[in-house]
């Protein structure tokens, strides 16, 4: 009985996806965005239906197994940019090496502020680069990575929601500030909203929000130190 | 019942074909990860690897290209049974809650804010650069 029920949180959670993602496709209402959409009515159903975690997770783990080898798969876009890297690496890594700090300080300061425990300062700590190095460095840094998926989608939301405002108040001029912008901030929801821009922003999205990933995976001593 | 040599399936059956060998790069790097370098990742590890065959020469591009997009534009469907978690945190629900959407919410606005100013000054930095070349390349 077990079995089955944990075999229908595998097909639940990809019918949803798939649903979700041809709605948005359709609709492009931002509140039909996979990103928000599936997770919600996937933790809807598991809250309505009672079903433990440990039992949604049994065979939907393979799912979440597929996050390695997709980290694997950085390595082919990074080198096709490799011309784009090298052109503007100055621009590039002055964006990285500000944007990572001022994400995870920024993030742990302020959850500091409003009096969040260390436990959810670690996890928050991360959330601005893409899942598979959040959780990474969740995981060295001695946060638990779940959660820190949870505040990695949350921060694409708000990404999704204060992208366009944000790009309307700063006096930007170049396309290459405008995907860093998407990019740093709000990893793959910022990269889709940047080449929605163009081209050339969402190829800097994609280098920002990767290099990012990575810089910050490595920095992951430097952040444990600091939390 | 579609033939193996219509274009459409030969290409599915190799984006599927790639995937399983970034599945394999994959293990082969928790593997290496496990037993000489802990401290980095297996993934980031993997990536490495990965790119330093294609630039090597040793894996073509074609080899791994739709495999990687493939696992890339669905990376959506992965997380999400992590963020499913969230259901064993009860006490996140209220007040706590709330406030980490603020945090979340104002640490994404500065961040936005700093990278884009700077990358903005960077840009335009690098472009008086080219200019001051330019100019010694004249001379």
């Amino acid at each position: 009985m077990e079995n089955l029920l944990a075999f229908g949180c595998l097909v639940l959670t990809l019918v949803l996806y798939w649903l979700a993602k041809k709605l948005y496709r359709r609709t492009g209402n931002w509140w039909t965005a996979p990103l928000l959409a599936v997770p919600l009515l996937v933790i809807g159903a598991v809250v309505v239906g009672h079903i433990p975690y440990h039992t949604y997770f049994q065979d939907t783990h393979w799912l979440s197994w597929l996050l390695g080898p997709a980290t694997v798969a950085f390595a082919i876009p990074i080198y096709e940019q490799r011309q784009v890297i090298r052109k503007h690496a100055l621009s590039l890594s002055c964006g990285v090496l500000v944007a990572m700090p001022v994400a995870v300080m920024s993030s742990v300061w302020l959850a500091r502020a409003f009096g969040l425990s260390e436990l959810l300062q670690k996890s928050l700590a991360p959330r601005s680069i893409s899942t598979p190095f959040a959780m990474a460095t969740a995981s060295s840094i001695g946060a638990p990575p779940d959660l820190t998926a949870v505040f990695v989608v949350i921060t694409g939301v708000a990404g999704m929601l204060l992208g366009e405002l944000m790009l309307m108040l700063l006096p930007l001029r170049s396309r290459l500030a405008k995907g860093a912008l998407l990019g740093a901030a709000a990893h793959g929801a910022g990269t889709a909203k940047a080449n929605e821009l163009g081209a050339e922003e969402g190829v800097v999205a994609s280098l920002t929000m990767m290099l990012g990933g990575i810089a910050t995976v490595f920095a992951a001593p430097l952040i444990a130190w600091f939390v | 019942m579609k033939r193996l040599s219509d274009p459409a399936v030969k290409q599915s059956l190799a984006t599927v074909l790639q995937v399983l060998m970034l599945c394999l790069v994959w293990l082969l790097a928790s593997r290496l990860s496990h037993a000489y370098v802990p401290e980095i990742p297996a993934g980031v590890l993997g990536m490495f690897l990965v790119l330093a065959a294609l630039a090597l020469g040793w894996l073509p591009l074609a080899w791994c290209k739709s495999g990687a997009r493939w696992l890339l534009a669905e990376m959506l469907l992965f997380f999400i049974p992590a963020t499913v978690a969230v259901v064993q945190y009860p006490q996140l629900m209220g007040s706590i809650g709330l406030r980490i959407v603020l945090v979340i919410l104002l640490s994404t606005v500065l961040v936005m804010t700093v990278t884009s100013l700077v990358v903005d000054a960077g840009y335009k930095f690098e472009i008086m650069l080219k200019r001051r070349k330019r100019q010694h390349g004249v001379l």
